[in-house]
């Protein structure tokens, strides 16, 4: 039985989950359709768009590329858990600087620009520009995203 | 959210003062922003009913022919299928009535048919207990095809010459006997590909039936009304028992306003199994399960004086659209305005294809027809030499030649200049390739865009409640535009409350009427409607205050009262309502009277397009417009084109939230900069298939694609064209991007692209 469901628990957001899916199930689909955790967007469920983009162990990450199972024992972040309580200095840039228009892909962007903060890849505009080009979005907010992690960036610095 | 304290002044409301510091005109921070930005905002599919069942479409690998027999043995076996609907198992539905409120038939409509007419068409539909397994198990249908010849594109050699559109003629003077007679003239041909909207959320829906005849579809869409109708009519229920709901869209750009088949087939199952069923269309799906922009081929002939006047237009354009329907991408519309000339003749033909219909992308027709132009308006200066912008100048029409009425308002002229002014364009060495950096050839061109005034009346309600809060209800959408943000400004203004203390929802059929949000004219039409209503319900409360026995206000005797922040007079408005024995004060309010249109039939009004106004109907032709000044950087080696520069200024009139209108513009441009550059469904001849049916082969623009981009408002407030003074501000940016991108390259090159996209390959043969 290759699609036998199996038994996972799961660390996200800092909260442990015990989950029971079939191993073929990815990480996308497990917060969206298991958790609700609906701010993970699905834009392509082929690592194309970005709009999936979570934290693994802090790292950038398609979850329609990632079996739910490959996360067992690592440390999921989404975006309903990048600023709980206050918002995240790059959610309060994305705000300032209206770095969206429909919203959708916003979620992926704004975990792609925390981590290409982290990562030191924001260090000018057009580095900005190259290490957020996995994140596609179609309303074309991309001048108001350079200039809310370049914000986000300087203050962090 | 910002906190603004310069609106919380008394209630007064002036007209016409764009940007003053008041509510309407602010930079106010866009209002649903908050929850997009934390991952709140619930998207339709992200509804989570219980029992939902998953349904996966299995789509045709044959562009023309027939189902001969599906297998679907396998399928029903994997576990999880619950149903499997096939064209011999299908129920029939009524065919419902189109966006012109005509019923093509009033045969029976199967959603899945045996006749196959374009590659990808849904055939069969999967519904398991969970996606997996109905992925797993649309895997396994088998279908067996009888295939007919098809044909793959217009540029197909058997797809004939297609059929004369009537309505599209326009033609004044003689343009032949004067083109003949020009001494100037040029005759090119401009072509455009199959191109697509590519939201990110890509479509899809929940369908759940209450009872056998209430039926709720969570969908993402620009039209609630209109699609509510089709599945109303569809199911043969009245159409108040179809709800429809789409709090957010995730982009639409003309793709979301319609229901497809698809739907049809997502509520037939949720009808069949007794549950709610989430049919998500996959993105290689959308590139079949409804139409892009279509392709299209403009001829242009150009007469003009030797000084560059123009004495003659003449045009004959033609696009692809289904062999089962008609959808014309109406080439004429921004040749015919866009410049001054005694002669001119347009024809329009539409060439039957296999494809999926055609449908509307951002600026239908206006774009293809300023793609034609501006590139042969930019032909014609270097044929003549003259300045690009100066042979724009020379031929500016001060009135519309088309309709003979004056303009509402045409700031073109001011938009030339303040692009001109920004970008340097005085710095220009007109020779081609006579600017370089290095190995780069630089170029800088220029081009016009417009579009029309569409004008619809609207509807909506506003409550005034005991906490001094505000609700503003329609079923209005917002799919980015911004349309949750202005309409809390236009109640702000009109009350005199904080932003703040406005909630507005929309998206839900059971709110007050709207109609499509397209054409760039849902945030001018219903700012027009909350701003009425907004105002007869401080007048509403007034009149209590004055008259209503129980008010305390009765006895001050006076002719009025200041309404603001929460109080009439020095009450809380919460402590009057009470003193009244009333919890809200509410209105609905249309603007029927204010558009000219008369109020029998909402229905037809809001459910087809045919309530609209024309574009001319108080004696002004009212349009956006823009000018877009644009730099690229070509490698001399590689043909590799890099945009590196954009100033662009814009006519859209009153602007009411400048921080979103500059971001729709920007979002224009990038969207011209990727139809310019990238985009195009590349069509596999033998098999009548779009082959680059995914993000990754359908390029879009990414973030390394766009440069700094500068916009400009010049528009003045235009009281002809909307209640308020605004005119259309979503689909003009993308109009005249690509001629723009087309006429620098030549600059830089020497070398004319009339195809697009300009691809390298076309550059460095």
């Amino acid at each position: 039985m290759p699609n036998a469901a199996i038994s996972l628990r799961l660390q996200i957001n800092g909260h442990l989950h015990d989950l029971t899916v079939e191993p073929r199930v990815t990480l996308l689909d497990a917060l969206r359709e298991q958790f609700g955790l609906t701010g993970t967007k699905k834009g392509c469920d082929q690592g194309q768009c970005g709009a999936c983009t979570v934290h693994v162990d802090g790292q950038r990450v398609l979850a329609c590329l990632t079996l739910a199972a490959q996360v067992e024992g690592r440390t999921v972040t989404t975006i309903e858990g990048l600023g709980e309580e206050a918002l995240h200095p790059v959610q309060a840039a994305f705000l300032e600087h209206d770095a969206f228009q429909c919203g959708y892909c916003t979620p992926g962007q704004i975990m792609s620009a925390v981590a290409c903060i982290r990562e030191g890849h924001a260090g000018t505009d057009d580095e900005i520009r190259e290490y957020m080009s996995g994140n596609l979005c179609r309303c074309g907010a991309y001048p108001n995203i350079v200039a809310a992690i370049r914000q986000a960036a300087e203050a962090s610095r | 959210m910002t906190p603004r304290s310069d609106v919380l002044t008394e209630s007064r409301t002036k007209r016409g003062d764009a940007g003053d510091g008041r509510a309407l005109g602010a930079r106010i921070t866009r209002v649903d922003g908050l929850a997009k930005v934390r991952g709140a905002a619930t998207y339709s599919l992200e509804h989570r009913p219980a029992d939902l069942a998953h349904a996966v479409l299995v789509g045709s690998t044959i562009a023309a022919g027939r189902v001969r027999r599906v297998d679907q043995s396998e399928a029903e076996k994997a576990p999880g299928v619950r149903l499997i609907l096939t064209p011999d198992t299908i129920p029939a539905l009524k065919t419902a009535s189109n966006w012109l409120g005509e019923r093509p038939s009033e045969g029976p409509y199967h959603a899945l048919t045996h006749e196959i007419g374009f590659q990808g068409q849904h055939v069969a539909a999967v519904v398991a207990d969970t996606l997996e397994q109905a992925v797993e198990a649309a895997r396994l249908v088998t279908i067996e095809y009888d295939v007919a010849p098809a044909v793959a594109d217009l540029r197909d050699s058997r797809a004939g010459a297609g059929t004369e559109v009537e309505a599209m003629t326009i033609a004044w003077g003689d343009a032949e006997a004067a083109l003949e007679a020009a001494p100037a003239k040029i005759r090119r041909e401009y072509t455009t590909p199959r191109e697509y909207n590519v939201p990110i959320e890509p479509h899809g829906l929940i369908a759940e039936w209450q009872d056998e005849d209430h039926l709720t579809i969570w969908e993402p869409s620009q039209w609630i009304a209109g699609m509510a109708r089709t599945y109303a009519e569809w199911f043969e229920i009245p159409y108040e028992n179809l709800r429809m709901i789409s709090p957010y869209i995730g982009g639409g750009f003309g793709s979301k306003a319609l229901a497809y088949s698809y739907g049809a087939i997502a509520a037939q199952a949720a009808k069949l199994l007794g549950r709610p069923v989430k049919l998500a269309v996959t993105r290689p799906q959308t590139f079949t399960a409804y139409g892009g922009r279509a392709e299209t081929r403009q001829e242009i002939a150009l007469g003009a004086t030797l000084e560059g006047k123009l004495l003659a237009i003449h045009h004959r354009a033609a696009n692809e659209t289904s062999t089962t329907g008609t959808w014309v991408e109406r080439c004429g519309g921004t040749i015919a305005i866009m410049y001054a000339t005694p002669n001119f003749s347009s024809k329009h033909r539409v060439v039957p294809v296999n494809t999926v219909l055609p449908s509307a992308f951002r600026a239908p027709g206006e774009n293809p027809s300023a793609w034609g132009i501006e590139s042969a308006i930019d032909e014609l200066a270097y044929e003549i030499g003259l300045d690009p912008l100066a042979i724009r100048l020379l031929n500016y029409a001060e009135h519309d030649h088309q309709a003979n009425l004056p303009w509402s308002s045409r700031q073109l002229r001011e938009a030339f200049a303040a692009g001109a002014e920004r970008f340097g364009w005085s710095k220009r060495s007109p020779a081609p390739r006579s600017m370089r950096a290095g190995s780069q050839l630089i170029g800088w061109g220029v081009a016009a865009g417009t579009y029309p005034m569409r004008r619809t009346p609207g509807q909506a309600i506003v409550r005034l409640l005991a906490d001094g809060a505000v609700e503003v209800l329609s079923a209005a959408i917002d799919m980015g535009q911004g349309t949750y943000t202005i309409l809390a400004q236009t109640a702000a203004e009109a009350l005199a409350v904080p932003v703040e203390r406005v909630a507005v929802r929309l998206g839900d059929s059971s709110m007050p009427w709207a109609p499509v949000g397209g054409g760039s004219q849902l945030a001018n039409l219903m700012v027009g409607a909350v701003h009425k209503a907004a105002l007869a319900a401080r007048d509403e409360l007034i009149g209590l205050a004055l008259n209503d026995p129980k008010s305390p206000l009765r006895h001050l005797q006076a002719n009025t009262l200041p309404v603001g922040d929460g109080r009439i007079g020095d009450l809380e408005i919460g402590a009057f309502l009470a003193a009244i024995g009333r919890d809200h004060i509410e209105v609905l309010r249309d603007t029927f009277a204010e558009n000219g249109k008369s109020a029998d039939d909402p229905f037809k009004t809001y459910t087809t397009i045919t309530g609209g106004r024309t574009t001319t109907d108080n004696g002004y032709s009212a349009h956006s417009w823009c000018a877009h000044f644009i730099e690229v950087r070509v490698d001399e080696d590689f043909g590799t084109v890099r945009v590196s520069r954009v100033v662009s200024a814009f006519d859209c009139g009153r602007i009411f939230n400048p921080k979103l209108a500059e971001s729709q513009w920007k979002g224009g441009i990038i969207q011209g900069i990727g139809q310019a550059l990238l985009e195009e469904g590349v069509v596999d001849r033998r098999h009548g298939r779009v082959i680059n049916n995914n993000l990754g082969d359908y390029l879009i623009p990414t973030n390394a694609d766009v440069p700094d981009i500068e916009v400009i408002s010049v528009g003045v407030p235009d009281f002809h064209a909307t209640m308020l003074g605004g005119k259309g501000v979503g689909e003009v940016p993308i109009v005249g991007v690509a001629p723009a991108i087309a006429n620098a390259v030549f600059h830089a090159t020497g070398k004319r692209i009339r195809d697009l996209p300009i691809t390298l390959d076309k550059l460095i043969g």
